[in-house]
């Protein structure tokens, strides 16, 4: 049995493996299937201060190797997740980390001062490109993730800040630099892609939204080479995902610096996908030879 | 709910475009009427699992059955599907059809490939005190081929296609509201195209008939299992959603936006 233990900002995962936001809910349903406590960590469906009721239907779209989503931020607000959902999450002994979204600086600072101290660790959603009002606007520019993480940080005093980048951006190398002044604890990276599909008979985009989020296996190499590349910009540990389905998909990211890596579309796929990357990164780190996940990180060899 | 690997035993075209495949699962399931398969594509390309109404579930053999019709890139690879072939699934899920004990005359209402929830119903309550008329449209007499095994389980069986190419021309609906004043049913399940389901709806309610009427529905679906928020649909009250695939896919009809 290889050592899977990770540390990130002092909180201490079982195994670098967690689930991505808006794919896992609020692990209930997943629970269902397989008992969510081998899991890492769980990061939580996109929380608001208010309820919201989210975009129209199609919300989701496929292409090859990819899906698209346009959920828009369904959720029962962060008041009702307090009362009906962190108690069961807190009770599978994983890392709860709470992701919030807000339309405005006031929002993002009120939702994570009402979170402080009851999670173990807040990700902040900077990048969600499907509500138009919100979201998209803080997670493109430097300055305004620069803003953005400065007054989620100056909001909390116990939990520690996770900065979720948008891969709509010029640069991801100065977005994560622009967070890491902000006082962000750690960077996690890649939200989704924007993208579009349209029906041809009907000359119609399958979204009612539109366009969506595109994720899932074929984005995995542009993920990779984004969390390399924020992982040479800051000194801040990076969480990585895009596209994971296994093993060593997961162990890409954590060879380009990757404390640890989170799990989405995968979980549509097979439902048990999350246990058996666990599983399969034990397997390989024992085939290998190596004793604990932290020596591959950050062992990339160039040249 | 359960991730299973399940063995093709039979993928068969019973009308033009529409299969039958069957599947043997590795372990028992506990299944009601009404519920679906998510069932993958066999094919890394493809992400998304397709949901499929379960046709039947054969305890002694642990074999399950599902007709699709050939939509899109995903069922036409389905149909490619041969004898021994492996495929993924998350299987039963959603709540199904409940018949309560007093609701003795069942009038089951399908139009296209809603036709076959609703034959899961006859299957499960196949020997019991239940009596059914099932009223069943589709587009023309190519597609007809599907309500054979509707025939021998219930009491009277109406047919009509859009065209008038087999049966009546007209509607399942029609059929029904036609039938209704013989059929007297003390619940109504229904599912099939959304128009179809909205002229129901009108219909009940122009005619004053308030027998307890459910449909099961059908959306994207992202994860299948209730926690993506993909598939949801609005309350009749607008002011919430709910989750075809969990706390559906059958509601009541007044129960949700159509
Ligand atoms: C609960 C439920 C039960 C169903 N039962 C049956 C059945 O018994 N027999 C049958 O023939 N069909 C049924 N359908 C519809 C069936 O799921 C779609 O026809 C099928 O997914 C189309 O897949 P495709 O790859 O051929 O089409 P594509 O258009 O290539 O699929 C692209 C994506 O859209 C989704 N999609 C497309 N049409 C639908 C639809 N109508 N409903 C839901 N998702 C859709 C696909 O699942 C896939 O994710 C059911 C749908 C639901 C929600
Ligand atoms: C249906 C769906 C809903 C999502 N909702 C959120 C969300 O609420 N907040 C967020 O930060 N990211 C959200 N994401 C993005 C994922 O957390 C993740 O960043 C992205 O899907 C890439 O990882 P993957 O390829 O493993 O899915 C969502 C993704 C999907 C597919
Ligand atoms: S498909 Fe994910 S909630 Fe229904």
């Amino acid at each position: 049995m290889a050592n899977l233990h990770t540390q990130i900002c002092g909180v201490s995962f079982s195994n670098p493996v967690i689930a991505a936001s808006g794919t896992f809910g609020f692990g209930r349903e997943f629970n269902e299937v397989y008992d969510i406590s081998v899991l890492g960590g769980i990061s939580t469906k996109g929380l608001t201060l208010e309820a919201r009721l989210g975009n129209p239907t199609p919300r989701i779209a496929e292409g090859h190797g990819v899906i698209l989503n346009a959920v828009g931020l369904q959720n029962p607000g962060v008041e009702k997740f307090i009362a009906d959902d962190l108690p069961f999450l807190r009770s599978k002994g994983i890392v709860v980390i709470a992701n919030v979204a807000g339309k405005t600086l006031e929002d993002y600072a009120e939702i994570c001062r009402r979170l402080d101290g009851l999670v173990d660790m807040i990700e902040l959603n900077i990048s969600c490109p499907n509500v138009k009002c919100g979201g998209m606007a803080f997670g493109i520019y430097p300055e305004s993730v620069e803003q953005v993480t400065s007054v989620a940080k100056g909001a909390m005093a116990r939990t520690p800040l996770i900065v979720k980048l948008s891969p709509n951006v010029a640069s991801i190398a100065e977005n994560a630099q622009a967070a890491e002044r902000g006082g962000a604890d750690c960077i996690s990276l890649i939200n989704t892609i924007t993208g579009m599909v349209i029906d041809v008979e009907k000359r119609k985009p399958i979204l009612a939204n539109v366009t969506g989020g595109v994720s899932g296996a074929g984005i995995k190499p542009i993920a990779v080479r984004m969390t390399y590349e924020a992982c040479k910009a800051v000194k801040i540990p990076v969480i990585g995902m895009g596209g994971i389905t296994c093993a060593e998909d997961a162990l890409e990211f954590i060879i380009a610096g990757a404390h640890a890596v989170q799990v989405g579309t995968a979980n549509f796929t097979d439902t048990l996908a999350m246990p058996k990357i666990i599983a399969g990164l034990n397997d390989w780190l024992d085939a290998h030879g190596v004793a604990d996940i932290a020596m591959l990180r950050g062992t990339l060899k160039i040249g | 709910m359960r991730e299973l690997i399940v063995k093709v035993v039979g993928n068969e075209e019973i009308a033009p475009g529409i299969y039958e495949i069957e599947f043997r699962l590795p372990e028992d399931i506990n299944f009601r009427c009404g519920q679906f398969v998510n069932l993958s594509v066999g094919d890394g390309g493809h992400l998304l699992r397709r949901p499929f109404a379960i046709l039947f579930y054969d305890r002694a053999t642990h074999t399950a059955g599902v007709c699709y019709q050939v939509k899109g890139a995903g069922t036409k690879l389905l149909s490619e599907k041969k004898d021994g072939d492996e495929l993924t699934c998350v299987i039963p899920l959603g709540n199904g059809f409940v018949l309560r004990e007093e609701e003795k005359r069942v009038a089951l209402i399908g139009g296209g490939v809603g036709v076959f929830p609703l034959l899961s119903v006859l299957g499960q309550y196949h020997d019991s005190d239940k009596h059914f008329r099932c009223y069943m449209g589709f587009r023309n007499a190519s597609y007809v081929n599907t309500f054979g095994q509707f025939d021998h389980r219930s009491d009277a069986l109406f047919v009509a296609t859009d065209d008038g190419s087999f049966g009546r021309k007209g509607t399942a609906v029609s059929e029904f509201f036609a039938d209704f004043e013989q059929a007297k049913p003390d619940v109504i399940f229904a599912c099939g195209p959304i128009p179809m389901l909205r002229a129901l709806k009108s219909g009940l309610a122009e005619r004053n008939i308030h027998t307890p009427c459910y449909v099961s529905l059908e959306e994207r679906m992202g994860c299948g299992i209730g926690a993506c928020l993909v598939c949801v649909c609005h309350k009749a009250n607008g002011q919430a959603n709910v989750r075809v695939c969990k706390d559906g896919p059958v509601f009541e009809i007044g129960e949700v936006e159509i």
